[in-house]
């Protein structure tokens, strides 16, 4: 199955919340005042525009001929940082836009530790409040879903307080939260929890002082294959209708299941154009991971830097701490690699 | 509107006037032919639905220009060889790289910055590139669109005295006071080969001694803000935390029913028994009046038509890739749209400029910064920059929830 930007709403029947974006799916051919795509990356290299005084100075360094060897890209990174995926609608995308995002991305993620997580881990996010008693908000819940790329890129947290659901969704780069925990690292079977909504309150009530759940090092992320009961009378959106697999329905009548199955347009899974349109371009794929590879090299050094900095302060440096520090760098380096 | 302005003039210094007391309002029917009240000419304002009628038509739906120069050259197949299509290409390059720039004597001669006889600088050609969001140090979200500026030269200045706005400003009126005193700077973006163009278009650069620009702008400019043709113009011409006014062609929606073009409600859907009324404008007529009035909205084209956004402020300059960012998400048109920039003409915005405080002018020379090197990325003063630690809004002061007591109301309360 191919990955789904989930930007919009799927389960919205009539896609009311697209409609405006539908009818923009492409520039009209009779739009003045623009230039093509290819055009434009054509300029910013051309060497006519390079002459008279850096006109067009270093706009983008050319691209080096040689074969990357793409398989050092693992074939995973695009769920591991799910916010570093490229807008997945083509004209709205620009090389120079995106070199630009993904630098301030880097930048935060320095100041922070933003952890690999999934949808369906259980976070602990601690945001800075002005209103709150200790100028400090925290709250604890499951990930239901993410949504958008790039520095829009947000999360959704779930968890039943007093009785009464409450989702929070927060921005992952707002430069607000001061902490984002993972108290247990796992998957679901879908990638999207809306449907927690119209399950039993127990499926997502999580204390908030929960310990976080250690797991052992080198081991891969735990597949949860939990299939929640959908127990509400009212559901939200149709759920019989999505192809969803960690949910248990009731009986339904024969016409809602027959509706059901004519709506999840079978035939999708032999639309080969449509797994090549949303899956991302290798070049890509190699040009981000590029791009966070080089992160990662600057913030290890940067761990180790600021961490020999804070024992050069010290009277007696140990040297045990200074190996198990190094050790574990490595470690963090190996899992993250995997 | 100056042919009617002049007649208008002469009726009334030729015709005795009336005495018009200041309060009383003359009836229009108590009037012969010759009288023309002395509010009429004054009031050059006119409404917003009269500006609309007068200015709607631009030319919009032509393909592409060719009023002034033709400039579409070539595009037919000349069979050459590949060795010979690489070597006219290196022939392009050195011809433009070996051309004597016009610079080589240096700029002109600056004018200075005045306030009291206004100066306009010039504006800029960018390309927009999209949006992003940043945050200020408040910890609130705002939207930033980027705009580059790649490959700019001024290519032409025309002094005052050589411009005819008659012929100049039929669609778009500019401001009266500054007939006579503007010039006229053309700024030329995105440099091309000139086998794609006529021999007349290339002929207009060859003042300026840079290759043939892909798109062609003006702006009307003092005097003393006057630049050499050939100068490049970059990012810098304008400093974080300034507010400029950007016009660009909006995004063309086609032929748009009257609920998209002006948002009007329409009707209910079919659950309520609606008849043929779903999405319809409804009543075209007003009752009295026998005609359908002009300017009556109904469906039509939308968009692709020039549009202009006041005040935007400038938060972020990159100047290694030429990017501004502007506030907010609506800069008008598509990406990889053009986009005119310049200062904002806004009273507030025109006010911050002093003789002492003003943004590079004519331009930003890199020459004059040749001592310290220019930061990579300029921001203004209170967005908040990813390598800063995190927002923790500590000094932010909360009102408490509820008010503190009065003497005045204590001493009720114990009543």
């Amino acid at each position: 199955m191919a990955l789904s930007f989930s930007t919009t709403n799927k389960f919205l029947l009539n896609n009311q919340q697209i409609l405006r974006s539908v009818l923009i799916l492409s520039v009209r051919y009779k739009q003045r005042g623009h230039i093509a795509d290819h055009l434009v990356e054509h300029h910013r290299q051309s060497a006519l525009g390079k002459l008279k005084n850096g006109a067009a100075v270093d706009a983008f360094p050319p691209k080096d001929d040689t074969t990357k060897d793409l398989r050092t890209t693992p074939h995973d990174f695009k769920y591991v940082y799910p916010d570093f995926l490229p807008n997945p609608i083509p004209y709205l995308r620009d090389r120079i836009l995106e070199k630009l995002e993904r630098k301030d991305m880097f930048r935060r993620r320095q100041q922070i530790d933003i952890p690999e997580f999934y949808v369906g881990s259980i976070l602990a996010v601690t945001s800075a409040d002005p209103y709150a008693p200790n100028r400090r908000h925290r709250f604890v819940g499951i990930c239901i879903q993410r949504e958008r790329h790039g520095l829009k890129h947000q999360f959704t947290l779930r968890n039943i307080v007093d009785g009464l659901g409450v989702e929070i969704s927060y921005e992952l780069y707002n430069p607000t939260i001061t902490k984002i925990e993972v108290l247990k690292l796992e998957r679901r079977l879908d990638e999207n929890l809306a449907y927690l909504r119209d399950a039993p309150p127990e499926y997502c009530t999580f204390p908030f002082d929960m310990e976080p759940v250690k797991l052992p090092p080198g081991a891969g992320v735990p597949l949860n294959t939990i299939q929640v009961p959908i127990t509400s009378t009212h559901w939200q959106y149709k759920w019989e209708r999505h192809d969803l697999k960690g949910i248990l329905l009731p009986s339904l009548p024969r016409s809602v299941r027959k509706a059901a199955e004519r709506f999840g347009e079978p035939w999708r899974q032999w639309d080969i154009m449509r797994q090549y349109r949303t899956e991302i371009h290798d070049d890509d794929k190699a040009e981000i991971y590029e791009d966070i590879e080089k992160h990662k090299e600057d913030l290890a050094q940067y761990r180790i830097d600021s961490k020999e900095n804070v024992k050069i302060t010290r009277a007696r440096p140990k040297a045990a701490g200074r190996k198990a520090i190094l050790d574990n760098s490595n470690r963090s380096n190996m899992s993250t690699s995997k | 509107m100056n042919r009617a302005l002049q007649t208008v003039c002469t009726r009334l210094f030729t015709r005795p006037l009336l005495n018009l007391s200041s309060s009383s309002i003359l009836p229009s029917t108590a009037v012969g032919i010759n009288f023309i009240p002395c509010a009429w000419i004054r009031r050059e304002k006119l409404t917003d639905q009269q500006m609309r009628l007068r200015y709607k038509k631009l030319h919009w739906h032509k393909f592409y220009d060719d009023k002034w120069v033709q400039r579409r050259g070539g595009g037919w197949d000349e069979k050459i060889t590949p060795e010979n299509v690489s070597f006219m290409q290196e022939m392009v390059y050195e011809t433009y790289a070996n051309k004597d720039s016009p610079l080589k004597d240096g700029p002109w001669q600056r004018g200075k910055f005045t306030i009291d006889p206004e100066t306009i600088r010039t504006g800029v050609l960018g390309l927009k590139l999209g949006t992003l969001p940043q945050w200020d140090k408040r910890g609130r979200k705002f939207y930033v669109t980027l705009v580059q500026i790649i490959d700019n030269h001024v290519i032409n200045y025309t002094p005052p005295e050589m411009i005819n706005f008659r012929t100049l400003f039929t669609t778009r009126p500019l401001r009266r006071d500054l007939h006579g005193k503007v010039g006229m700077l053309v700024v030329g973006a995105l440099s091309c080969d000139p086998r794609k163009f006529t021999r007349g278009y290339n002929g207009l650069f060859e003042q300026a001694g840079v290759p043939p620009k892909r798109k062609l702008t003006r702006f009307f400019i003092t005097p003393n803000s006057a630049i050499k043709p050939g100068t490049p113009l970059y990012a810098t011409h304008f400093r974080c935390g300034d507010y400029v006014d950007v016009q660009a062609r909006s995004i063309d929606y086609g032929f748009q029913g009257v609920m998209r073009r002006y948002g009007f409600r329409g009707g209910p859907s079919d659950k309520y028994g609606s008849t043929k009324f779903h999405r319809k404008r409804g009543t075209i007529g007003s009752g009295r009046k026998h005609k359908v009035l002009p300017g009556t909205r109904m469906p039509g084209f939308m968009g692709n038509k020039l549009v202009m956004m006041k005040g935007l402020k400038i938060w972020r300059i990159n100047t290694k890739y030429n990017v501004l960012y502007l506030m907010g998400p609506s800069v008008p048109g598509p990406n990889h749209g053009y986009i005119r920039i310049q200062d904002s003409t806004l009273y507030e915005r025109k006010k911050m400029f002093t003789e002492t405080n003003h943004p590079p002018f004519p331009t930003y020379y890199p020459d004059d910064n040749k001592s310290k090197s220019l930061d990579e990325e300029l921001f203004a003063d209170d967005i908040y920059r990813f390598d800063q630690p995190t927002l923790t809004l500590d000094d932010i002061q909360v009102a408490p929830l509820t008010a503190p007591r009065t003497a005045a109301k204590t001493a009720q309360k114990k009543k």
